[in-house]
This record gives C-alpha cells, sequence and structure tokens, in this order.
C-alpha cells in the first residue's frame, strides 16, 4: 500500500517529513520543556538561549514549547476538514452515478454553489452562526473542500459504473452494495488517496490563515497561524519569529503535496487528476 | 535632426511652466506647498452629527472648527467664538463669534449658521449627538456674532462640551441642499477644505485660507490614509509612503533605529475593565474588589505597551485638572488581598470562573490578566469579540453581556462627559447600568461650578473620587499617543485631547 510512497524520492522525503511532523503532533505536548501557557513577563521577547532553545513570546511564553503544542491543534483541525470533506465530497459522488439524474443534477448544483463560496468569509459566517470554535470553522472548511472529493471521486466512478464487467456483474445479480465494493470502490481509492493528501495540505493553509486571524481559536491556544500573526507584530525584536511556524507549515504543506504527487505518479496506476483546493 | 530637439526644449519649458504654476495654485496661503501625508483612521462618518466613535474627532477638525477648542491641558479657549459669558445662574450662555467667518462653500459662518448646525444635531433623526446637546433647551441670536444657548438646567461645561464633535459647525446651506452628503463630503470652516475621499482608501485636503487661525495652518495638502497593520506603519514612514503615523509603544526602538523620530504624547485616553456587577458571580463587592486588587497594572503597562503609559487608577491622566491625586494606588496590586476577599466572599482557589471579554487587538492584554487572575485563584477564559464596528456595541455596551470587559476611554471635551460615559446610569460603558445619588449629585455640582471658579478642580476631582469609588469598573493604565514621523515633518505639538497640526511644518521630500 505504502510502496508507491517509496519510489521517488520526493516521495519519500515527503513521507519523512510528514512522519516527523505527524509524531511531533502526537508526542509534541510531552516532549516540550515548558507549559504553553505559562508566561514569563521579566522575560519577554527574548532569543534563543539554553532554557529557550526559540527564545520566548511577547509575554514571555517558551516558543519551542507552544510549537509543540501547535502542532497538534494544527494538523488535528486540518485532519477534520478533511474528515467532513471526505464524507460530504465521496459519498454523494456514488450516489450520484447510482442514483440517477435527479439526485446527480442536485447534487452537482449543490457543488457548484459551495465552489463560488470564499473560504475565508464563509468560515467567518459559520463561526459568528455556530461560535467561534475550532470544529464549526473546520466544519465550514469541510465543507468547502468537499467539491474536490465530489469532483474526483465521480469521476473515477463514472467509467467504472457503465463499463460492461460492472453491466454484467448486476445482470448477474449482484448487488448495489456488492458492486461498489468489488467494481468501484478499488477504482476510485487511488484518486481520492491522491485528492486527500492533496487537499489536506490545502486544509492545513486554511486553517493556518483562520488561526492567523483569530478565527477558531480562543487564546491563549496555541497554533501555528496564530503564532505567525503573533510573531510579525514583534519582527523588529524577534526578526527570526515568524520563521519556525511558517517553515513548519511550509514543509507540512509541501510534504502533502509530495504524497499526492508520489500517488499520482505511481506505477501500474491509472493517472488520477491533483487536485487543489481555491482559497479566497 | 535640429527640429525635434527643439520641440523637445518648449515641451520641456512649458512642463516646467506648468509645475511653477501647479505649485503656485497648491500653495495659497503659504510658501512651501508643502503636503503632508498621515497614516491614521478614517472617520466613520465625516458628518459630526453622524460620527459614531470618540477618536473620530481627530480628523474630523481637520474639516470644521467648532465654537470652542482645547489647549494642550484640555481647557476649553476661543474657537470661532472669540469669549464667552455665562448669565448669573448659569442657565444660558452667549458665545461672540470672530468677524467675517465664512465656511470652505463662500457662505457666512454667522449666529444664525452655528443656530442651525446645533439644531440640527438636536433634532436629526439619526443625530448620535442628541444626549450631549440635551442641555441646550432653545437657541437664539443676536445680531450676526452672538448666539445664546439657553440651558435646561445651570451648567457650566458647555464651553467644554462644544469643543469637539458637539460645537463642530457644518455648513447650514450643505445640509440644507443634501443632508446626505455630508458623511462623505463635509462642508465647514476647519484648517482644511475637503477636496476628495474614497471611503476605506484615502481623503485629500487642502489648506483652508478662510480658516479663523490658517496663519498657524502650514500644511497646503493633507492625505490622510488608514493604517491597517501595526506593523508595516515603520517601514511606511521610512518608505515615504507616509510622513505621520502612529504605533504601539513597543514599536519606538523600531523607529527610532529606522532613523525617524518619535512624538509620545500623553492623552485622554484610559484603558479600563467594564465590570458588570449585575451578572453573578460580580454581584458580590467582594468578589468585585478582589478582581481589582489581582490585576497587575504595571505589569501590562510594561509588557503590552512596552513601559509607555503610567498605570491609572481612575479614568483620567495625570496633568489633567479632573486628575485626584488622592486615588493614586487605590486597589494597587496586592494579590494575598485578593485571594482573601475570594475566601471570605466563600470561594476557594479554582472554584470562581469568570469570561474576560476581549476585542481581537487587546488580545495580549487579555491573556496577561488570564494568568493575573489565575495566580489568585480564578480560572479565566477569553473571549475575544470578532472586528466590527458593531459588534463591541452588541455583545458590551448594549447588549451587557460581558462580566469583565477590556475597554478604555478615549476620553470627550467635557470631564463630566466623560465621568457620565464611565459612570453614569446609562452610561455606555458603565455596564452595570448603576449609579449611586452621591454620584450623581457630586457630578450635578460640577456642572454648577464655573470652569474659571478657584473651586472647580476641588468639585471636580470629588466627583471622580464618588464614581471611582462607586464603580465595579477600574481604570488599568493611560494610553499615550506614539506618532512616529518622518524628519522633514517638525514636531507635534502636545494636545492631551487629540491631534492638532497648527504650527506643525513639511520641509522638503529632497
Amino acid at each position: 500500500m505504502l510502496r508507491p510512497l517509496f519510489a521517488s524520492r520526493s516521495g519519500t522525503i515527503s513521507a519523512v517529513v510528514l512522519v516527523v511532523v505527524a509524531v511531533l503532533a502526537a508526542v509534541g505536548p510531552w516532549l516540550a520543556p515548558h507549559d504553553p501557557l505559562l508566561q514569563d513577563p521579566r522575560a519577554i521577547l527574548a532569543g534563543p538561549s539554553a532554557g529557550h532553545w526559540l527564545g520566548t513570546d511577547n509575554v514571555g511564553r517558551d516558543v519551542l514549547s507552544r510549537l509543540l503544542a501547535g502542532s497538534t491543534l494544527s494538523l488535528v483541525a486540518a485532519l477534520e476538514a478533511v474528515a467532513v470533506g471526505l464524507v460530504l465530497g465521496v459519498v454523494p459522488a456514488l450516489l450520484s452515478v447510482r442514483l440517477g439524474r435527479v439526485f446527480e443534477w442536485f447534487s452537482l448544483r449543490l457543488m457548484e454553489a459551495f465552489v463560488t463560496l470564499p473560504f475565508l468569509v464563509f468560515a467567518v459566517a459559520m463561526t459568528a452562526l455556530l461560535g467561534n470554535g475550532l470544529q464549526q470553522a473546520m466544519l465550514a472548511v469541510g465543507i468547502l473542500i468537499s467539491p474536490g472529493f465530489y469532483r474526483v471521486t465521480r469521476a473515477a466512478a463514472l467509467p467504472v459504473a457503465t463499463a460492461q464487467y460492472v453491466e454484467a456483474a448486476v445482470l448477474a445479480g449482484a448487488s448495489p452494495w456488492t458492486v461498489l465494493h468489488r467494481h468501484v470502490w478499488p477504482k476510485v481509492v487511488p484518486a481520492v488517496a491522491v485528492a486527500t493528501a492533496s487537499l489536506l495540505g490545502a486544509s492545513l493553509v486554511i486553517v493556518s490563515s483562520l488561526t492567523f486571524l483569530g478565527i477558531g481559536i480562543t487564546p491563549p491556544t496555541p497554533t501555528w497561524g496564530g503564532m505567525l500573526a503573533t510573531d510579525l507584530q514583534y519582527l523588529f525584536q524577534r526578526p527570526f519569529g515568524p520563521f519556525v511556524p511558517a517553515a513548519l507549515i511550509v514543509a507540512t504543506v509541501w510534504a502533502c503535496n509530495g504524497i499526492a504527487d508520489a500517488l499520482r505518479d505511481a506505477p501500474g496506476r491509472p493517472a488520477p487528476r491533483k487536485v487543489t483546493a481555491h482559497v479566497g | 535632426m535640429a527640429r525635434p530637439r527643439t520641440l523637445l526644449r518648449v515641451a520641456a519649458l512649458v512642463a516646467a511652466a506648468a509645475v511653477t504654476l501647479a505649485a503656485c495654485g497648491t500653495g495659497a496661503g503659504s510658501a512651501s506647498g508643502a503636503t503632508l501625508r498621515w497614516g491614521f483612521a478614517l472617520p466613520t462618518s465625516w458628518d459630526p452629527v453622524t460620527s459614531s466613535t470618540g477618536n473620530d474627532i481627530n480628523t474630523i477638525s481637520l474639516v470644521y472648527a467648532s465654537l470652542t477648542q482645547l489647549d494642550e491641558k484640555a481647557t476649553a479657549v476661543p474657537g470661532l467664538a472669540e469669549s464667552w459669558t455665562y448669565n448669573g445662574d448659569g442657565t444660558a450662555v452667549t458665545f461672540t463669534l470672530r468677524p467675517n467667518l465664512t465656511f470652505t462653500d463662500g457662505t457666512p459662518l454667522d449666529a444664525d449658521a452655528v443656530k442651525q448646525s446645533l439644531l440640527r444635531g438636536k433634532t436629526q433623526q439619526n443625530s448620535l449627538l442628541k444626549d450631549q446637546l440635551a442641555t441646550i433647551k432653545d437657541i437664539t441670536v443676536a445680531g450676526d456674532r452672538d448666539v445664546t444657548l439657553q440651558l435646561a438646567a445651570p451648567d457650566y461645561q458647555v464651553p467644554n462640551l462644544l469643543a469637539g464633535k458637539t460645537g463642530a459647525i457644518v455648513s447650514p446651506a450643505a445640509f440644507t441642499k443634501d443632508a446626505a452628503a455630508i458623511p462623505t463630503a463635509p462642508v465647514g470652516a476647519g484648517p482644511f477644505r475637503f477636496e476628495s475621499f474614497v471611503p476605506e482608501s484615502k481623503a485629500v485636503l487642502v489648506k483652508n485660507p478662510g480658516y479663523w487661525d490658517a496663519a498657524d495652518v502650514k500644511i497646503d495638502r493633507l492625505e490622510l490614509t488608514p493604517t491597517t497593520d501595526a506593523a508595516t506603519v515603520v517601514a511606511a514612514v521610512q518608505s515615504g509612503a507616509l510622513d505621520v503615523s502612529y504605533i504601539p509603544g513597543n514599536q519606538i526602538p523600531q523607529a527610532k533605529a529606522a532613523g525617524l523620530e518619535v512624538d509620545v504624547i500623553d492623552s485622554l485616553q484610559v484603558n479600563q475593565v467594564d465590570v458588570h456587577s449585575g451578572l453573578a458571580p460580580l454581584t458580590d463587592r467582594r468578589v468585585v474588589d478582589a478582581l481589582k486588587y489581582a490585576v497587575d497594572r504595571r505589569q501590562i503597562v510594561d509588557v503590552v505597551n512596552a513601559g509607555v503609559g503610567d498605570v491609572a487608577y481612575q479614568p483620567f491622566p495625570k496633568g489633567y485638572v479632573a486628575y485626584d491625586p488622592t486615588l493614586d494606588g487605590l486597589f494597587a496590586y496586592d494579590p494575598a488581598k485578593a485571594r482573601q476577599l475570594l475566601t471570605d466572599a466563600g470561594y476557594a482557589p479554582g472554584q470562581l470562573a469568570l469570561t474576560i471579554t476581549v476585542n481581537s487587538v487587546s488580545q495580549s492584554t487579555a491573556e496577561l490578566v488570564q494568568q493575573q487572575l489565575q495566580g489568585v485563584g480564578v480560572n479565566a477564559t477569553i473571549k475575544v469579540v470578532p472586528p466590527g464596528s458593531s459588534t463591541w456595541q452588541q455583545e458590551v455596551y448594549l447588549g451587557r453581556k460581558a462580566q469583565f470587559a477590556l475597554d478604555g476611554t478615549v476620553g470627550r471635551e467635557s470631564p463630566v462627559q466623560n465621568l457620565t460615559v464611565v459612570y453614569g446610569e446609562q452610561g455606555l460603558m458603565n455596564t452595570s447600568k448603576v449609579s449611586t445619588p452621591e454620584f450623581l449629585a457630586a457630578l450635578d455640582a460640577v456642572r454648577r461650578t464655573p470652569l474659571d471658579s478657584p473651586d472647580y478642580p476641588t468639585v471636580l476631582q470629588t466627583a471622580v473620587r464618588t464614581g471611582v469609588q462607586m464603580s465595579p469598573s477600574f481604570s488599568l493604565g493611560t494610553l499615550p499617543r506614539v506618532a512616529v514621523r518622518n524628519k522633514k515633518v517638525s514636531p507635534l505639538p502636545h494636545f492631551l485631547s487629540q491631534y492638532r497640526w497648527e504650527g506643525v511644518t513639511v520641509g522638503s521630500t529632497s
């Protein structure tokens, strides 16, 4: 299953980066040398030292500890958005192939409507409506990336559904579930995998953008985007400050895209399209 | 070959002549042709009647002159009116206008124009000045220059009251013709004439040679643009995109390192916590007092504003007539006392939960306060109110949902006005909406005391003291204006109440 990832150098590096980030997200809070919320107002905006490897922030909190704690939240939020998008995109796509023209027409129009919505404005509206929480914001993001999953899944499923061997299976009495499970799903999975990797990167960018703007989080909860926003206000005092959260965001997004490319280019697989989300 | 070269010379001469003529044109009233690019905030409305924030006085006063104005110490001095006199019992005040005043549309600014402008503030349906002007019962004019305000009760604060937006005089010809146009195309008699305005983008103003104090205005053209990101302000001034702007205190070292000049100007702005004593657990005064002792004001000033400003225990800065020195140190940081008060109120450490409401630009303060409260055993969560002109109003002022809101007053022209906003029964920032009879009586005593009475400071400070001791809300620190400027701009004058540009010069850009 994972072999295609290691067929190329970029795929291998991407996988390693993503594993490292995932490990940081999983065990980061235990690795943190300090309480990420503990302030030391006597040592604000301090440079790197033995006690604080990446220095301290504007209220004297340890930056390394906040980055590690923020990794968990940032990644989990991106995964939440992808999970929502996966369910809202893949299921209607498969049903649109099976349930006939009316469902197909409505689902297509709905997805087209989602595509027209600007990400940030919609996320802000959702958090205003449902409360300023990460779950609410990720629900909004998940809804808006669902057209990506819908299109890829439908494009992969449509030729299979009308293939002669599938029609033969139906004529032979195979149930819809059997057709889906044995014939359609195996053809769809590679495309969905590529889309998942690609949209995970896009979701991370959106999560970082929202938390940069203070949407979806309650201070003093650390996130990569939130730390970036704070650090940008103190460029003169800590010019290197924004570099680390920005580098983590870039590296993780790059790794997600690298994995999407590796899966797409895997030998012996059909070439599903890589999916990008419109961030606007 | 000679012909094109000749044409080129002619063209160059024409261009040079055009530039010279243009410079002469813009230099009306001044020899320098000086342009100043100011990065600040555009007003919520260019109409003083519908402007919705106190901060707008900084920009609205560019195009409007008021009957009076405030000097450096925020004392009322002549503006459009060269003098004023009260009747014997303080129920009527007559302002005498300067001679030969005109609006920038050329119409005369006489006593009748003042009457019409003030009446519009009292009566226009969407006027936000109605409350301030409620003290005026009637307006009469005598000749071209004398306008008398009949007051509902003795009130010697009127000259202060009319020094800002409330007393900004709008051309009756303009608002009679189209009142709806005033918010975007103001017509006044201020230091500058309005030239153009692009909402959210830019306003261009040119010197008004008819302004009563035009000789002190050395700027010929003022371009006002909003600054949206504090992090870019220093770079904008350094690059010349802006000549003057404002920065938070923690950017002073950066501005100085960039070779820019910095003016730290004391202001009437004081940050405070609006405590709603009608919401549990703040209904218990011991809990409220514990919170006052739990907050380390010095730490907030030092960390959030890099030490710029003073800790404050009252809603006025040192040096202002209302400042009561006996309040210094009242509820000073004392975590042990805070813990004791909470214990007395029946709260063991960790039992008391509280929500800190804050706007999106004051999160650092909220985070510090959260940890300070945690230090005395209060578990506080932070609620950030999203940006937007109405969201804070809905959450804090009108909705009154906030237990403990980090807020601030920009000050008002009249100290009574400010005390009313902060502690008055219907005061916007008094989210509890409770005032004691003692405070209201003290406030009334201030209104009845002439500004030039030797008793005035004592009476005013008594009202401040009564308000501070009564209110569950408490002040945190003063917030001076920190202006950053290009070296070609001369130092800004230090006015407590607002930015003023009289006497400011702009040198050559070359």
